[in-house]
């Protein structure tokens, strides 16, 4: 049985704690958080055993996997700590917020003797998944030009409002946009050149949207969109991928089988298929280790897919064209 | 008064709902038309119950107005024929392929005291006047982005040659949507990138994918996809949206998307069918009120010659994989 000590009990790190209950071989052990409600809340919410930091973690409490769910800007340092006690490790993306920082994870993670696991959820996802086995059949012949969305909902809510300060979160296209920008390199390798927009210092910190053109290696053009906005509507996701032999096009809104007015609180349903893409995620991560074979997005996958949001940030900032 | 319309070519398709329309109107009448393609403009003639003109000149010297739906490249010649002729002109999109083209049609309209209205007629979409309202008093407030689509199925023929059409998608579809913007905003576009692709999608020579990336001069960003994306099983030609964001709110436009579905065995195919008020009829009616009325046209040449410039720098900006800058 591997034990689990998730580092940081915020948004995702709750996710992944009632995720973990649905994985097979593994089980939650201890929970770390600097604030002491959220402490508080982890054993009251899952009755385990908590602690300040991941270095108090490690001391106190046996734990094989560390699951890193603090802040971006944070990553670097607690992924070098798990390193230090040779523990196996899965990050939230981002890998890290800066090149730098996700270069020396790179080179401490090569011949590293456990496993780490990045977690690009999207490539848990079931609809997504579906897409990539449609296109890697050529299904709809070579593709050609591909358009995705993702956004719509409220600005997320993070620890000392972190996700709103630029230096600390990379804003909606490091935080969000990444998620796609990581399936198109999923889908069709590595990217030639970018090219993005963003309204940020147009609007107040807690309004972004971002537009990210993109040329592969292999032709393809695709139009990525990532949208932070703080007005009342439901998170959704859309993707197209127009090819030589036909479309495939997939959008949230019109695939969820259950749709529930009376009740607010149910409203939000995990996906519209039973498969938790949390869970997959976390799962790959456990059977890895039980198998002894890689996780299915390295260190330095992840690392491509952060070069190619930064590109993004800084054809933001210089209005240039980023060549990769 | 009744105006007297003829139309100058029918090459492109956009002629025969607008032949329809002025039928179906009381204060103009279909007088002819010239056809350079006689068979074409025979058989166009018979279907809109009207003449054929074997010579422009006769055709021209009987009408107040004309319609002129020739091949991209033929645009000016046509304009400059009727300007000649004291005729107001509609002339499809794109204004021109050329900037020389667009600047020489200006002038002949306004030499010969003639009107010069482009067809956009996506602005006389029902859904696209209220989202133009709506903006106007400020519904979302300030806008800061807009990602645009114009998607459509490769339409073939004289569209595809380089010559005719002067340009691919990126030309065929990127001025509706930024003749959209220009009049919700105001607002001139400064900047455009471009990506292009020739023959990605369909067996052309010419750019059928294209993402066009652009800032607005109030510093508004803008996408557009004008690329020949949907195939031939498609349930319709294509689509015109806009999604808009703003610092109060957001705005999801889709100018096409009043259909039901028929589900055709015996065709085998899917198709959807709009119950949308006509646009075209909209566009037509606007243009020959503006010639009873005696009113500048709704949508200029300058117009015209706006959009068009962002085509043109786009093609530019995919040439050189660089922004281009816009005066």
């Amino acid at each position: 049985m591997i034990r689990v000590g998730v580092v940081g009990y915020g948004t995702i790190g709750q996710i992944h704690c009632d995720a973990l209950g649905n994985v097979p071989g593994c089980e939650l052990a201890v929970v770390a958080d600097l604030d002491p409600a959220r402490r508080t809340q982890a054993q009251k919410d899952f009755g385990v055993e908590v602690a300040n930091d991941i270095e108090e973690m490690l001391q106190t409490t046996d734990v094989d996997l560390v699951d890193i769910c603090v802040p971006t800007y944070l990553h670097e340092q607690v992924m070098v700590k798990a390193m230090e006690a040779n523990k196996h490790i899965f990050c939230e993306k981002p890998l890290a917020r800066t090149l730098e920082e996700g270069r020396r994870l790179v080179n401490l993670s090569a011949g590293y003797s456990q496993k780490i696991g990045i977690g690009h959820v999207v490539r848990f996802t079931p609809a997504y998944m579906g897409i990539r086995q449609s296109v890697e059949q050529g299904e709809i012949g070579q593709a050609g030009v591909v358009r995705t969305f993702r956004g719509g909902s409220q600005f997320p809510e993070g620890w000392q409002d972190w996700f709103a300060n630029f230096d600390l979160s990379g804003g909606v296209i490091l935080d969000l946009a990444i998620h796609d920008l990581d399936l198109c390199r999923w889908l069709f390798g590595d990217v030639q050149r970018v090219y993005a927009k963003t309204s940020r210092g147009r609007t107040t910190a807690h309004l972004e949207h971002a537009m990210i053109v993109l040329r592969f290696k292999s032709g393809v053009i695709a139009h990525v969109e990532g949208s932070w906005t703080n007005f009342k509507g439901e998170f959704y996701t859309t993707m197209e991928v127009a090819g030589t032999n036909g479309l495939i096009s997939y959008d949230s809104r019109t695939t969820n089988p259950i749709i529930t007015m009376a009740v607010p609180e149910e409203s939000m349903q995990v996906g519209a298929v039973a498969a938790n893409p949390y869970v997959l995620e976390l799962q790959d991560i456990v059977q890895a280790i039980g198998d002894d074979r890689p996780p299915l997005v390295s260190v330095q996958d992840a690392f491509g897919t952060l070069q190619v949001a930064l590109a993004a940030l800084e054809s933001t900032r210089t209005g240039q064209v980023i060549e990769l | 008064m009744v105006v007297k319309v003829g139309f100058l070519s029918l090459a492109h398709m956009h002629a025969y709902s607008y032949g329809r329309a002025l039928n179906n109107l009381a204060n103009c009448t279909l007088v002819g038309i010239y056809d350079p393609n006689k068979e074409r403009g025979i058989k166009g003639a018979q279907e809109m119950n009207t003449r054929f003109f074997g010579d422009p000149a006769e055709l021209l010297t009987q009408v107040d107005a004309v319609i002129i739906c020739s091949e991209n490249n033929r645009h000016r010649e046509f304009t400059e024929l009727a300007a000649k002729y004291g005729c107001h002109v509609l002339c499809e999109k794109p204004i021109a392929t050329t900037m020389e083209d667009a600047e020489a049609m200006i002038d002949a309209c306004r030499e010969a005291k003639v009107k010069l209205q482009i067809a956009f007629p996506v602005r006389f979409a029902t859904p696209v006047m209220r989202v133009k309202e709506m903006l106007h008093r400020g519904a979302i407030g300030d806008v800061v982005a807009i990602t645009g689509t114009n998607h459509g199925q490769m339409p073939g023929g004289w569209f595809v040659d380089p010559v005719l059409a002067g340009g691919g998608a990126v030309m065929d579809h990127t001025v509706h949507v930024v003749d959209l913007i220009r009049w919700f905003l105001g607002q001139e576009f400064v900047s455009v990138y471009a990506e292009a692709g020739c023959g990605m999608l369909w067996d052309v020579d010419i750019d059928d994918c294209g993402m066009l990336s652009m800032e607005l001069e109030g510093g508004t960003i803008v996408t557009q996809d004008p690329s020949w994306s949907r195939p031939r099983t498609n349930p319709t030609w294509g689509d015109v949206t806009l999604h808009i964001v703003g610092a109060k709110g957001v705005i999801d436009l889709d100018a096409y998307a009043q259909n039901f579905v028929v589900y055709d065995d015996a065709q085998n195919k899917v198709s959807e069918r709009s119950f949308a008020e006509d646009m075209d009829l909209g566009l037509i009616t606007d243009f020959i009120t503006m010639i009873t009325d005696d009113r500048e046209p709704s949508i200029t040449g300058l117009d015209g010659l706006k959009a068009m410039e962002v085509a043109l720098a786009a093609y530019e900006s995919a040439r050189i994989n660089k922004p281009i800058a816009l005066n």
